[in-house]
Protein backbone atom coordinates (compact mmCIF):
# COMPACT_ATOMS: atom_id res chain seq x y z
CA UNK A 1 0.00 0.00 0.00
CA UNK A 2 2.76 2.28 0.95
CA UNK A 3 4.73 1.74 -2.25
CA UNK A 4 1.27 2.33 -4.33
CA UNK A 5 0.47 5.77 -2.21
CA UNK A 6 4.69 6.66 -3.08
CA UNK A 7 3.46 6.08 -6.60
CA UNK A 8 2.84 10.36 -7.21
CA UNK A 9 2.11 10.40 -10.60
CA UNK A 10 -0.71 7.27 -10.26
CA UNK A 11 -2.40 9.04 -7.42
CA UNK A 12 -2.17 12.39 -9.77
CA UNK A 13 -3.70 10.50 -12.67
CA UNK A 14 -6.26 8.87 -10.40
CA UNK A 15 -7.19 12.47 -8.72
CA UNK A 16 -7.59 14.15 -12.56
CA UNK A 17 -9.99 11.22 -13.66
CA UNK A 18 -12.09 11.96 -10.32
CA UNK A 19 -12.05 15.46 -11.40
CA UNK A 20 -12.83 15.00 -14.81
CA UNK A 21 -16.08 12.70 -14.27
CA UNK A 22 -17.56 15.28 -11.54
CA UNK A 23 -16.89 18.45 -14.19
CA UNK A 24 -18.45 15.97 -16.86
CA UNK A 25 -21.50 15.21 -14.69
CA UNK A 26 -21.78 18.59 -13.50
CA UNK A 27 -21.70 20.39 -16.75
CA UNK A 28 -24.11 17.68 -18.36
CA UNK A 29 -26.46 18.03 -15.20
CA UNK A 30 -26.58 21.99 -15.71
CA UNK A 31 -26.09 22.87 -19.12
CA UNK A 32 -28.75 26.16 -19.59
CA UNK A 33 -27.12 27.96 -16.49
CA UNK A 34 -23.73 29.21 -17.25
CA UNK A 35 -21.73 30.42 -14.24
CA UNK A 36 -19.50 33.48 -14.41
CA UNK A 37 -16.71 32.22 -15.21
CA UNK A 38 -17.63 30.64 -18.53
CA UNK A 39 -19.59 33.46 -19.07
CA UNK A 40 -15.85 35.42 -18.89
CA UNK A 41 -14.09 32.45 -21.20
CA UNK A 42 -16.83 32.31 -23.95
CA UNK A 43 -16.81 36.64 -23.95
CA UNK A 44 -12.86 36.82 -24.61
CA UNK A 45 -12.94 33.72 -26.40
CA UNK A 46 -15.51 35.38 -28.92
CA UNK A 47 -14.08 38.74 -29.12
CA UNK A 48 -10.80 36.84 -30.64
CA UNK A 49 -12.85 34.36 -32.45
CA UNK A 50 -14.43 37.64 -34.02
CA UNK A 51 -11.35 38.53 -35.54
CA UNK A 52 -10.52 35.20 -37.04
CA UNK A 53 -13.81 34.54 -38.60
CA UNK A 54 -14.02 38.16 -40.48
CA UNK A 55 -11.77 37.47 -42.97
CA UNK A 56 -12.92 33.77 -43.16
CA UNK A 57 -16.13 34.71 -44.38
CA UNK A 58 -14.75 37.48 -46.68
CA UNK A 59 -13.02 34.62 -48.71
CA UNK A 60 -16.36 32.26 -48.66
CA UNK A 61 -17.93 35.02 -49.91
CA UNK A 62 -15.53 35.64 -52.92
CA UNK A 63 -16.72 31.79 -53.61
CA UNK A 64 -20.08 32.50 -53.08
CA UNK A 65 -19.72 35.43 -55.88
CA UNK A 66 -18.00 33.43 -58.30
CA UNK A 67 -20.37 30.08 -58.00
CA UNK A 68 -23.62 32.40 -58.25
CA UNK A 69 -22.16 34.11 -61.69
CA UNK A 70 -21.87 31.13 -62.84
CA UNK A 71 -25.18 29.52 -62.02
CA UNK A 72 -26.72 33.24 -63.59
CA UNK A 73 -28.12 31.88 -66.61
CA UNK A 74 -29.59 29.14 -65.31
CA UNK A 75 -31.20 31.14 -62.90
CA UNK A 76 -32.07 33.54 -65.03
CA UNK A 77 -34.50 31.17 -66.74
CA UNK A 78 -36.08 30.21 -64.10
CA UNK A 79 -36.43 33.57 -62.58
CA UNK A 80 -38.45 34.94 -65.77
CA UNK A 81 -40.54 32.01 -65.87
CA UNK A 82 -41.72 32.25 -62.15
CA UNK A 83 -41.80 36.39 -62.91
CA UNK A 84 -45.29 36.40 -63.68
CA UNK A 85 -46.82 34.48 -61.35
CA UNK A 86 -45.03 36.21 -59.05
CA UNK A 87 -46.89 39.97 -59.52
CA UNK A 88 -50.44 38.44 -58.95
CA UNK A 89 -49.18 37.03 -55.63
CA UNK A 90 -47.85 39.94 -54.75
CA UNK A 91 -50.96 42.08 -55.26
CA UNK A 92 -52.36 39.52 -53.58
CA UNK A 93 -50.49 39.73 -50.60
CA UNK A 94 -51.12 43.53 -50.87
CA UNK A 95 -54.23 43.31 -50.40
CA UNK A 96 -54.67 40.53 -47.77
CA UNK A 97 -52.03 42.54 -45.29
CA UNK A 98 -54.14 45.89 -46.03
CA UNK A 99 -57.31 43.40 -45.33
CA UNK A 100 -55.70 41.96 -42.39
CA UNK A 101 -54.84 45.31 -40.66
CA UNK A 102 -58.26 46.71 -41.29
CA UNK A 103 -59.46 43.59 -39.47
CA UNK A 104 -57.32 43.83 -36.93
CA UNK A 105 -58.29 47.15 -36.12
CA UNK A 106 -61.61 46.44 -35.75
CA UNK A 107 -61.34 43.85 -33.90
CA UNK A 108 -58.97 45.99 -31.28
CA UNK A 109 -56.41 43.51 -31.66
CA UNK A 110 -52.92 44.79 -31.53
CA UNK A 111 -50.23 42.21 -30.32
CA UNK A 112 -49.95 39.39 -32.31
CA UNK A 113 -47.68 36.36 -32.67
CA UNK A 114 -46.11 37.28 -35.81
CA UNK A 115 -44.27 40.55 -35.10
CA UNK A 116 -41.08 40.22 -34.19
CA UNK A 117 -37.72 42.09 -33.96
CA UNK A 118 -35.17 41.01 -36.48
CA UNK A 119 -31.56 40.72 -35.10
CA UNK A 120 -28.91 40.78 -37.53
CA UNK A 121 -25.94 38.35 -36.66
CA UNK A 122 -23.13 36.75 -37.43
CA UNK A 123 -21.54 33.21 -37.43
CA UNK A 124 -18.09 33.28 -35.63
CA UNK A 125 -17.68 30.16 -35.05
CA UNK A 126 -19.19 26.60 -35.42
CA UNK A 127 -18.35 23.94 -33.34
CA UNK A 128 -15.12 22.77 -35.26
CA UNK A 129 -15.87 18.74 -33.42
CA UNK A 130 -19.38 18.51 -35.02
CA UNK A 131 -20.70 15.91 -32.68
CA UNK A 132 -23.14 18.88 -31.50
CA UNK A 133 -24.57 20.86 -33.81
CA UNK A 134 -24.02 24.40 -32.60
CA UNK A 135 -22.64 27.52 -34.04
CA UNK A 136 -22.14 30.89 -32.31
CA UNK A 137 -23.21 34.42 -32.59
CA UNK A 138 -21.88 37.58 -32.02
CA UNK A 139 -24.44 38.76 -30.81
CA UNK A 140 -25.45 38.12 -27.04
CA UNK A 141 -27.88 39.74 -24.10
CA UNK A 142 -26.65 43.34 -24.43
CA UNK A 143 -28.03 43.15 -27.81
CA UNK A 144 -31.34 42.03 -26.31
CA UNK A 145 -30.96 38.09 -27.03
CA UNK A 146 -32.33 35.99 -24.64
CA UNK A 147 -32.80 31.70 -24.51
CA UNK A 148 -34.99 29.86 -26.70
CA UNK A 149 -35.23 32.90 -29.25
CA UNK A 150 -35.65 31.67 -32.94
CA UNK A 151 -32.54 31.88 -35.20
CA UNK A 152 -33.37 31.74 -38.82
CA UNK A 153 -31.77 32.64 -42.54
CA UNK A 154 -34.07 34.22 -45.31
CA UNK A 155 -34.50 30.48 -46.26
CA UNK A 156 -36.08 29.71 -42.95
CA UNK A 157 -35.71 28.33 -39.04
CA UNK A 158 -32.10 26.61 -38.53
CA UNK A 159 -32.49 26.70 -34.54
CA UNK A 160 -32.91 28.26 -31.26
CA UNK A 161 -31.10 29.80 -28.48
CA UNK A 162 -29.54 28.06 -26.11
CA UNK A 163 -27.11 29.98 -24.16
CA UNK A 164 -26.41 33.69 -23.61
CA UNK A 165 -23.73 35.66 -22.58
CA UNK A 166 -23.03 39.50 -22.84
CA UNK A 167 -21.84 39.13 -25.95
CA UNK A 168 -21.71 35.77 -27.88
CA UNK A 169 -24.60 33.50 -28.00
CA UNK A 170 -24.87 29.91 -28.66
CA UNK A 171 -27.33 28.33 -31.24
CA UNK A 172 -28.09 24.96 -31.36
CA UNK A 173 -29.25 23.85 -35.15
CA UNK A 174 -32.53 21.97 -35.28
CA UNK A 175 -31.14 19.21 -36.96
CA UNK A 176 -29.51 18.51 -33.17
CA UNK A 177 -29.80 15.02 -32.07
CA UNK A 178 -30.84 16.06 -28.65
CA UNK A 179 -33.79 14.18 -27.33
CA UNK A 180 -35.12 17.09 -25.67
CA UNK A 181 -35.17 19.85 -28.79
CA UNK A 182 -38.75 20.68 -29.65
CA UNK A 183 -40.08 22.99 -31.73
CA UNK A 184 -44.20 23.99 -31.97
CA UNK A 185 -44.76 23.76 -35.84
CA UNK A 186 -48.07 23.85 -37.87
CA UNK A 187 -48.94 22.96 -41.10
CA UNK A 188 -50.71 25.31 -43.63
CA UNK A 189 -53.39 24.26 -45.58
CA UNK A 190 -56.49 23.14 -45.23
CA UNK A 191 -59.05 25.52 -43.31
CA UNK A 192 -57.15 25.64 -40.02
CA UNK A 193 -53.42 24.66 -39.12
CA UNK A 194 -52.29 21.29 -38.31
CA UNK A 195 -50.78 21.42 -34.91
CA UNK A 196 -47.50 19.19 -34.07
CA UNK A 197 -44.24 19.01 -32.77
CA UNK A 198 -40.65 18.69 -34.92
CA UNK A 199 -39.16 16.38 -32.66
CA UNK A 200 -35.40 14.86 -33.43
CA UNK A 201 -33.84 14.53 -37.18
CA UNK A 202 -33.37 11.73 -39.39
CA UNK A 203 -29.29 12.25 -39.55
CA UNK A 204 -29.34 9.82 -42.80
CA UNK A 205 -32.66 11.44 -44.71
CA UNK A 206 -31.44 14.70 -43.33
CA UNK A 207 -35.04 15.51 -42.74
CA UNK A 208 -36.93 16.57 -39.37
CA UNK A 209 -38.97 14.46 -37.77
CA UNK A 210 -42.81 16.42 -37.30
CA UNK A 211 -44.33 14.39 -34.73
CA UNK A 212 -47.68 14.34 -32.67
CA UNK A 213 -50.09 15.21 -35.57
CA UNK A 214 -53.51 13.69 -34.86
CA UNK A 215 -54.33 10.78 -36.66
CA UNK A 216 -57.69 11.63 -38.02
CA UNK A 217 -55.90 14.41 -40.11
CA UNK A 218 -54.85 13.98 -43.39
CA UNK A 219 -51.86 15.46 -44.66
CA UNK A 220 -50.53 15.71 -47.87
CA UNK A 221 -46.86 15.80 -49.66
CA UNK A 222 -45.33 19.74 -50.05
CA UNK A 223 -47.45 20.91 -47.75
CA UNK A 224 -45.69 23.91 -45.77
CA UNK A 225 -44.36 23.31 -42.09
CA UNK A 226 -43.96 26.78 -40.13
CA UNK A 227 -43.84 27.41 -36.67
CA UNK A 228 -46.81 27.79 -34.46
CA UNK A 229 -45.92 30.71 -31.83
CA UNK A 230 -47.24 28.40 -29.12
CA UNK A 231 -43.75 27.14 -28.20
CA UNK A 232 -42.50 29.93 -25.75
CA UNK A 233 -40.96 32.86 -27.33
CA UNK A 234 -40.72 32.24 -31.22
CA UNK A 235 -42.55 34.13 -33.17
CA UNK A 236 -45.42 32.83 -35.60
CA UNK A 237 -45.38 31.59 -38.94
CA UNK A 238 -41.35 31.16 -39.72
CA UNK A 239 -41.23 28.45 -42.56
CA UNK A 240 -39.86 25.29 -41.15
CA UNK A 241 -39.69 23.38 -44.28
CA UNK A 242 -42.28 21.02 -46.46
CA UNK A 243 -43.56 17.92 -45.80
CA UNK A 244 -42.17 14.81 -48.06
CA UNK A 245 -43.71 11.52 -46.77
CA UNK A 246 -46.53 10.68 -44.20
CA UNK A 247 -46.48 8.11 -42.02
CA UNK A 248 -47.58 6.68 -38.60
CA UNK A 249 -45.37 6.63 -35.44
CA UNK A 250 -44.00 3.76 -33.68
CA UNK A 251 -46.45 3.44 -31.40
CA UNK A 252 -49.86 4.02 -34.40
CA UNK A 253 -51.61 6.37 -32.39
CA UNK A 254 -50.24 9.28 -34.11
CA UNK A 255 -49.14 10.58 -37.53
CA UNK A 256 -45.41 11.34 -38.01
CA UNK A 257 -44.39 13.34 -41.14
CA UNK A 258 -40.81 13.72 -42.93
CA UNK A 259 -39.72 17.61 -43.19
CA UNK A 260 -37.33 18.80 -45.35
CA UNK A 261 -35.94 21.96 -43.73
CA UNK A 262 -35.73 24.79 -46.02
CA UNK A 263 -33.14 25.83 -44.86
CA UNK A 264 -29.29 24.95 -45.30
CA UNK A 265 -27.31 24.26 -42.47
CA UNK A 266 -23.97 24.52 -44.30
CA UNK A 267 -21.72 27.65 -44.82
CA UNK A 268 -23.83 29.37 -42.64
CA UNK A 269 -22.94 33.42 -42.13
CA UNK A 270 -25.31 35.76 -41.41
CA UNK A 271 -28.86 34.55 -39.44
CA UNK A 272 -31.25 36.65 -38.16
CA UNK A 273 -32.14 36.08 -34.04
CA UNK A 274 -36.27 36.92 -34.06
CA UNK A 275 -37.23 39.15 -30.81
CA UNK A 276 -40.93 38.20 -30.79
CA UNK A 277 -42.47 41.54 -30.34
CA UNK A 278 -45.56 40.22 -27.85
CA UNK A 279 -44.28 39.78 -24.64
CA UNK A 280 -44.81 36.22 -23.33
CA UNK A 281 -46.55 35.56 -20.20
CA UNK A 282 -48.41 32.32 -18.82
CA UNK A 283 -48.88 30.60 -21.81
CA UNK A 284 -45.27 30.64 -22.38
CA UNK A 285 -44.51 29.09 -19.05
CA UNK A 286 -46.94 26.42 -19.90
CA UNK A 287 -45.40 25.52 -23.18
CA UNK A 288 -41.52 25.33 -21.62
CA UNK A 289 -42.75 23.26 -19.23
CA UNK A 290 -43.90 20.94 -22.33
CA UNK A 291 -40.19 21.63 -23.54
CA UNK A 292 -38.09 20.74 -20.70
CA UNK B 1 10.98 36.76 -28.75
CA UNK B 2 10.54 33.16 -30.40
CA UNK B 3 9.92 32.54 -26.38
CA UNK B 4 6.14 33.51 -26.89
CA UNK B 5 6.00 32.32 -30.56
CA UNK B 6 5.04 28.48 -29.62
CA UNK B 7 1.83 29.52 -27.32
CA UNK B 8 0.99 32.11 -29.89
CA UNK B 9 0.64 29.56 -32.46
CA UNK B 10 -1.34 26.92 -30.58
CA UNK B 11 -3.54 30.08 -30.06
CA UNK B 12 -4.14 31.36 -33.25
CA UNK B 13 -4.15 27.00 -34.78
CA UNK B 14 -7.21 27.49 -31.68
CA UNK B 15 -8.90 30.04 -33.22
CA UNK B 16 -8.47 28.81 -37.12
CA UNK B 17 -10.40 25.69 -36.14
CA UNK B 18 -13.77 26.89 -36.22
CA UNK B 19 -13.02 28.68 -39.10
CA UNK B 20 -12.11 25.64 -40.63
CA UNK B 21 -14.78 23.98 -39.06
CA UNK B 22 -17.51 26.38 -41.26
CA UNK B 23 -16.33 24.76 -44.68
CA UNK B 24 -17.99 21.28 -43.36
CA UNK B 25 -19.72 19.16 -43.54
CA UNK B 26 -18.63 18.70 -47.64
CA UNK B 27 -21.75 17.13 -49.71
CA UNK B 28 -20.24 14.92 -52.58
CA UNK B 29 -22.97 12.91 -54.29
CA UNK B 30 -25.39 14.00 -51.81
CA UNK B 31 -23.54 12.25 -49.58
CA UNK B 32 -22.03 14.55 -46.48
CA UNK B 33 -18.37 14.41 -45.29
CA UNK B 34 -17.39 16.03 -42.16
CA UNK B 35 -13.90 16.98 -41.69
CA UNK B 36 -12.54 18.04 -38.30
CA UNK B 37 -9.89 20.00 -37.78
CA UNK B 38 -7.31 18.80 -35.36
CA UNK B 39 -4.51 21.77 -35.99
CA UNK B 40 -3.95 22.25 -32.32
CA UNK B 41 -3.87 18.20 -31.50
CA UNK B 42 -1.44 18.07 -33.97
CA UNK B 43 0.62 20.89 -32.50
CA UNK B 44 0.86 19.83 -29.49
CA UNK B 45 2.09 16.24 -29.84
CA UNK B 46 5.12 17.69 -32.15
CA UNK B 47 5.40 19.76 -29.02
CA UNK B 48 5.42 16.78 -27.45
CA UNK B 49 8.08 15.12 -29.63
CA UNK B 50 10.25 18.19 -29.99
CA UNK B 51 10.12 20.06 -27.16
CA UNK B 52 8.60 19.04 -23.66
CA UNK B 53 6.18 16.73 -22.69
CA UNK B 54 4.82 18.86 -19.80
CA UNK B 55 4.93 21.97 -21.69
CA UNK B 56 2.49 20.56 -24.15
CA UNK B 57 0.67 19.16 -21.66
CA UNK B 58 -0.27 22.43 -19.40
CA UNK B 59 -0.97 23.65 -23.07
CA UNK B 60 -3.48 20.86 -23.66
CA UNK B 61 -5.29 21.68 -20.41
CA UNK B 62 -5.13 25.08 -21.33
CA UNK B 63 -6.88 25.05 -24.39
CA UNK B 64 -8.63 22.37 -23.67
CA UNK B 65 -10.41 24.25 -21.16
CA UNK B 66 -11.47 27.02 -23.53
CA UNK B 67 -12.57 24.49 -26.45
CA UNK B 68 -14.73 22.82 -23.50
CA UNK B 69 -16.27 26.18 -22.41
CA UNK B 70 -16.65 27.77 -25.49
CA UNK B 71 -17.54 25.01 -27.86
CA UNK B 72 -19.13 22.11 -25.78
CA UNK B 73 -20.44 23.42 -22.41
CA UNK B 74 -19.24 19.62 -21.36
CA UNK B 75 -16.09 20.51 -18.97
CA UNK B 76 -13.87 18.27 -18.86
CA UNK B 77 -13.95 16.57 -22.35
CA UNK B 78 -11.37 17.98 -23.80
CA UNK B 79 -9.02 19.60 -21.16
CA UNK B 80 -8.56 15.62 -20.33
CA UNK B 81 -7.97 14.27 -23.69
CA UNK B 82 -5.29 17.04 -24.80
CA UNK B 83 -3.10 16.13 -21.89
CA UNK B 84 -3.66 11.99 -22.22
CA UNK B 85 -2.59 11.98 -25.89
CA UNK B 86 0.33 14.12 -24.87
CA UNK B 87 1.32 11.66 -22.50
CA UNK B 88 0.85 8.99 -24.88
CA UNK B 89 2.81 10.81 -27.13
CA UNK B 90 5.24 11.42 -24.60
CA UNK B 91 5.73 7.86 -23.77
CA UNK B 92 6.01 6.21 -27.60
CA UNK B 93 8.82 8.43 -28.10
CA UNK B 94 10.74 7.34 -26.03
CA UNK B 95 10.97 4.60 -27.82
CA UNK B 96 11.21 5.31 -30.98
CA UNK B 97 14.03 7.46 -33.44
CA UNK B 98 12.64 10.58 -33.71
CA UNK B 99 12.56 12.17 -37.27
CA UNK B 100 9.82 13.88 -39.19
CA UNK B 101 8.52 10.80 -40.68
CA UNK B 102 8.09 8.75 -37.42
CA UNK B 103 6.67 12.04 -35.67
CA UNK B 104 4.04 12.67 -38.06
CA UNK B 105 3.05 9.24 -38.40
CA UNK B 106 2.55 8.86 -34.33
CA UNK B 107 0.50 12.57 -34.87
CA UNK B 108 -2.16 10.70 -37.14
CA UNK B 109 -2.54 7.63 -35.46
CA UNK B 110 -3.08 9.85 -32.24
CA UNK B 111 -5.39 11.96 -33.90
CA UNK B 112 -7.43 8.82 -35.03
CA UNK B 113 -7.68 7.71 -31.89
CA UNK B 114 -8.50 11.08 -30.13
CA UNK B 115 -11.41 11.08 -32.96
CA UNK B 116 -12.24 7.70 -32.01
CA UNK B 117 -12.72 8.35 -28.26
CA UNK B 118 -14.86 11.13 -28.52
CA UNK B 119 -16.85 9.20 -30.78
CA UNK B 120 -17.00 6.57 -27.90
CA UNK B 121 -17.57 9.38 -25.80
CA UNK B 122 -20.65 11.10 -27.34
CA UNK B 123 -22.74 7.75 -28.32
CA UNK B 124 -21.98 6.77 -24.45
CA UNK B 125 -24.61 10.35 -23.32
CA UNK B 126 -26.21 9.42 -26.65
CA UNK B 127 -25.47 12.40 -28.02
CA UNK B 128 -24.90 11.06 -31.67
CA UNK B 129 -26.45 8.20 -33.08
CA UNK B 130 -24.06 6.84 -35.37
CA UNK B 131 -23.51 3.16 -36.03
CA UNK B 132 -19.57 2.17 -36.11
CA UNK B 133 -19.39 2.20 -40.11
CA UNK B 134 -21.31 5.17 -40.72
CA UNK B 135 -18.65 7.26 -38.79
CA UNK B 136 -15.70 5.53 -40.48
CA UNK B 137 -16.85 6.84 -43.82
CA UNK B 138 -18.12 9.54 -43.05
CA UNK B 139 -16.47 11.24 -40.06
CA UNK B 140 -12.70 9.37 -39.87
CA UNK B 141 -11.59 8.91 -43.24
CA UNK B 142 -12.29 12.42 -44.68
CA UNK B 143 -11.10 14.29 -41.22
CA UNK B 144 -7.77 12.11 -41.65
CA UNK B 145 -7.13 12.65 -45.14
CA UNK B 146 -7.45 16.42 -44.48
CA UNK B 147 -5.71 16.40 -41.73
CA UNK B 148 -2.86 14.92 -43.14
CA UNK B 149 -2.90 17.17 -45.78
CA UNK B 150 -2.62 19.43 -43.33
CA UNK B 151 0.03 17.91 -41.06
CA UNK B 152 2.35 17.23 -44.68
CA UNK B 153 2.33 20.67 -45.45
CA UNK B 154 3.16 22.33 -42.27
CA UNK B 155 4.55 19.66 -39.83
CA UNK B 156 8.00 20.69 -41.15
CA UNK B 157 6.93 24.54 -40.24
CA UNK B 158 5.82 23.45 -36.33
CA UNK B 159 9.28 21.81 -36.14
CA UNK B 160 11.56 24.47 -37.72
CA UNK B 161 9.69 27.16 -35.06
CA UNK B 162 10.19 24.26 -32.43
CA UNK B 163 13.80 23.90 -33.15
CA UNK B 164 14.32 27.51 -32.99
CA UNK B 165 13.04 27.47 -29.95
CA UNK B 166 15.06 25.05 -28.22
CA UNK B 167 18.01 26.51 -30.07
CA UNK B 168 17.37 29.91 -28.39
CA UNK B 169 16.79 27.58 -24.68
CA UNK B 170 20.57 26.54 -25.34
CA UNK B 171 21.61 30.03 -25.99
CA UNK B 172 20.07 31.26 -22.60
CA UNK B 173 21.63 28.65 -20.83
CA UNK B 174 24.53 28.67 -21.96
Amino acid sequence: MSRFLSNKRLILLLLGVILLVALISYSLRDRDNVNFAERLIKDTVGAGQSLFSGPAHFVTGIFDNVDSLLNTYKENQHLKGRLEEFATVQAEVTDLRSENEQLKEIVGKEADLRDYNPVQATVIARNPDQWEEKIILNRGSSDGVEPDMAVMTAKGLIGKVSLVTKTTSTVELISTQNPNYRVSAMVLGGAEGVFGLIEGYDAERRELLLKRIDAQIELEVGQQVVSSGLGGIFPKGLIIGEITEVTIDEFGLTKLAYVKPSADFTLLNHVMIADRAMPDGDEAEAVEEEGS
Amino acid sequence: MIRYLLPALALALFFLEPVFGLFSPLQLDGVYYYIVPRFLLMYLIFVTVYYDAKRAMIYGLFFGLLYDVFFIDIIGLYSFLYPLMCLIASYIVKSVQRNLVVATLLTLVLTALFEFMLYLFFSAISLAALPAEAFFISRLLPTMIANSVFLVMLGWAFKLIIDARLIERENSKA
